[in-house]
């Protein structure tokens, strides 16, 4: 009978494979990746690695000032997100949810915007409101507000149902019950997911640009109009430097609070 | 003269003291540590409250606007226009796939050679750390415009893309669940006295396997999210047929297409939660 089991899953496992593989050469000819397209690649290559180097960064005032509004909207987007997020989350969990239906439909809802990509949103937001930092903050906050609310909504879920009702006993009101029951429990996982968040935002900040809703992704899109290859490379620098930056920041942030709360719990 | 029995209540009184002490200065270093951080927070969104010239009204005119714009012009779909989205939409599928597979293979390498202990020498680990860190922590659209530069307009520049930036992510996953591989069932088997094959077969594999299906099915996920929007610098897949037909102010047209992608995301996340569940 194991044997036999066995032998089953092998022969499925066979046909998994081989259809997969079968995909990759559809793929493959689809895409049209043509072996002497391959090995142009690398004459092109060669090409675009000299005109690169030495990289240069023509009115890095004008960059510097593009790569701090990046920063300045992946910080604004995060902000609405999670503001939208912790009101609707309590919509969307099952436990605090007025009524089951709303519940659902503000999940569904939350599905959706996550699915739809953030340079898509920031593209309408474009037609919406017009160019600037504004349509990709709001972008920004909408996607964030996707993902964040499903996160926010699954960690209330999870509350010890007895602590609010131990609070609700001694005649918290529902203020109190917020205050005292459920923020204590959810803070921690709240901020963890929020930091999160964040950098993800910081990335998404950096190439909203391309469509035109504000940040340094304008100034490399325009290099690359004007094919000036040794300027998109220092563009790209700034951009590497400012998302490291901020990651050792949050890093930094994050390692201080740790530590404050070790040493004073010892 | 205090009496013993005085003295005995007047010591403990003194030691609750010092521990009721004690206890103010680890609250009060909490407090202060959380207000430190809350006012660095509260610097840096005011700065950039400023600094993006943002208004509180641009949130509920952003949000009208774009409600307007939502059942004025994109609603409702115009369902004639799905045929000229199916090719864009297989490409973006085409680009993931080969992308992901092409990923996968050098970040098995790369991972290889940046785990502490596969590595072949300590320096090379961290030539490859730092490379997988570099290619992380540009974007997959960065990568698209550059090479779009490179090697012309098209999907063989997204698929290159995704790949490299999924080196990036891949890459630092591999490297982690290597190092985090039980050393003592690799010495056993060994042991037995089984060759580098087979130590990699009957050791390594099956402890690295979950990890290793479970985050090329997640960078599937993520891969399908960035080549439908990859198209928007012209590097191939449905982001290019979309960006074409906003410009165009075919917005019924732009709705399908919008609607296309959502369609493509939720079946590929099906799929991929079937593989998962069915693989590990």
């Amino acid at each position: 009978m194991s044997k036999m089991n066995k032998q089953n899953n092998n022969l499925s496992r066979g046909i998994l494979w081989s259809l997969a593989f079968i995909f990759f050469v559809i793929s493959l000819l689809q895409l049209d990746i043509a072996p002497e397209k391959l090995a142009n690649i690398f004459s092109r290559t060669q090409r675009l690695l000299d005109n690169m180097f030495p990289p240069v960064i023509d009115d890095p005032i004008n960059i510097a000032g593009a790569a701090i509004e990046s920063l300045q909207i992946a910080v604004m987007g995060t902000l609405w997100g999670i503001i939208f997020s912790i009101l609707l989350a309590f919509f969307a969990a099952k436990n605090m949810t007025p009524h089951i239906s709303i519940s659902y439909l503000v999940k569904a809802l939350a599905a959706f915007v996550r699915a739809v990509p953030a340079l898509i949103w920031a593209l309408l937001f474009i037609i919406a409101v017009g160019l600037g930092p504004t349509p990709g903050i709001l972008a920004l906050a909408v996607n964030s507000v996707g993902m964040l609310v499903k996160v926010y909504a699954e960690t209330i879920e999870e509350i010890d149902q007895r602590v609010i009702d131990a609070i609700r006993a001694t005649g918290g009101s529902p203020i109190q019950v917020v205050m005292q029951g459920v923020l204590p429990t959810i803070s921690s996982i709240f901020i963890s997911w929020s930091v999160f968040r964040f950098d993800i935002n910081l990335r998404y900040a950096t190439v909203l640009g391309v469509v035109g809703a504000g940040g340094i992704g304008w100034e490399l899109i325009r290099a690359s109009r004007m094919i000036a290859y040794n300027e998109m490379l220092g563009v790209t620098i700034v951009m590497f430097i400012m998302v490291l930056g901020a990651e050792y920041f949050t890093r930094f942030l994050k390692q201080r609070a740790d530590l404050a709360t070790i040493r004073a719990t010892k | 003269m205090n009496l013993p029995l005085e003295e005995a209540l007047q010591q403990q009184s003194n030691k609750q003291q010092l521990q009721y002490e004690a206890y103010k200065s680890r609250k009060r270093s909490l407090l202060y540590n959380r207000y430190f951080i809350l006012g660095i927070l509260a610097i840096l969104i005011i700065w950039s409250w400023v600094g993006t010239k943002f208004h509180i009204m641009d949130l509920f005119s952003g949000f009208s606007n774009m409600a307007i714009f939502i059942f004025q012009d994109l609603l409702p779909p115009d369902f004639t226009t799905i045929p000229s989205f199916v090719g864009p939409i297989l490409e973006t599928l085409y680009m993931s796939y080969v992308g992901l597979l092409f990923s996968v293979t050098f970040s098995l390498f790369f991972g290889l050679m940046a785990a502490k202990n596969t590595t072949v020498h300590p320096a090379v680990a961290i030539v490859s750390r730092s490379f997988i860190a570099f290619l992380r922590s540009i974007p997959a659209m960065v990568w698209g415009i550059l090479l779009v530069a490179a090697i012309g307009l098209g999907p063989l520049a997204g698929t290159l893309a995704l790949g490299l930036s999924g080196i990036g992510i891949l890459g630092k996953a591999f490297a982690d669940l290597l190092e985090e591989i039980d050393e003592n069932q690799v010495n056993a088997v060994r042991a037995t006295g089984a060759n580098w094959y087979q130590v990699i077969g009957q050791a390594v594999w099956p402890q690295f396997k979950p990890g290793f299906v479970g985050w090329s099915l997640y960078k599937m996920d993520l891969n399908i999210r960035e080549a439908s929007v990859l198209g928007v610098v012209g590097a191939g897949g449905i982001g290019f047929a979309l960006e074409g037909s906003i410009s165009l102010f075919q917005y019924q047209q732009a709705s399908v297409g919008i609607l296309a992608i959502f369609a493509l995301i939720l079946v590929v996340e099906f799929i991929t939660a079937k593989l998962r569940e069915k693989i590990i």
